[in-house]
């Protein structure tokens, strides 16, 4: 599977630690399930580059084929792929999220988490 | 047959579940993107299933994206997975 939009989103996902494929921007998110996930990276203090697929049709087909995970919003830590909507959530609920970025050097603001985590409970 | 029942019983044939509900929020999104009139877009589902023992989140969703295949993933807007072993 060797075509521009292929090699575009391995580029993305290799020179960037967190990458967010999302519908809309970390501003501005067209689809409430985007939005959420970029909702808890923003709220985390993460740095991450975040990747509008419906400004591009060739990369939001192409991001379904090079997970081979239908829906967006898709989330990439050094270059591997973590999940969606509903695997974020339980992750950052349950710290594996703070784990993953802890093992991965991500910084994080681990207040926020908890905050989160208790406004949950 | 609604959505939610091709849903239902696709996934029952594959995992055999002590538990499964399916649910249909279209509602909830009503002036979303994606929402359709009458509902049939936005589906949430909650499965218990041996099948499930031992695998990673992603495995559990991917097999049930498999289970659902192409076809079904491509008629609707959102599936949220609450998935349990």
């Amino acid at each position: 599977m060797t075509n521009d939009a292929q090699t575009q989103i391995k580029d993305t996902v290799t020179a960037n630690d967190v990458v967010l494929f999302m519908k809309g921007t970390s501003d501005a998110p067209q689809c409430g399930f985007s939005s959420r996930v970029a909702g808890v990276l923003n709220y985390m203090g993460v740095a991450y580059k975040d990747v509008n697929v419906l400004a591009d049709e060739a990369i939001r087909q192409g991001i379904k084929d090079y997970s081979d995970w239908p829906t967006i919003p898709q989330l990439y830590v050094k270059g591997e792929f973590v999940g969606g909507c509903d695997i974020i959530t339980e992750m950052t609920l349950s710290g594996e999220l703070d784990q993953m970025f802890e093992q991965n050097g991500v910084t994080y603001d681990k207040d926020a988490a908890e905050k989160i985590r208790e406004a949950n409970a | 047959m609604p959505i939610s029942d091709e849903i239902r019983d696709a996934l029952k044939n594959v995992f055999n579940p002590q538990h499964i509900e399916v649910i249909d929020e279209s509602e909830a999104h009503r002036g979303h993107a994606g929402y359709t009139e009458g509902g049939g877009s936005h589906f949430r589902v909650r499965m218990r299933a041996d099948a499930f023992k031992g695998q990673s989140r992603l495995e559990r969703h991917r097999a049930v994206h498999a289970a659902l295949g192409p076809g079904l993933i491509g008629r609707i807007h959102a599936l949220a997975l609450e998935l349990e072993s």
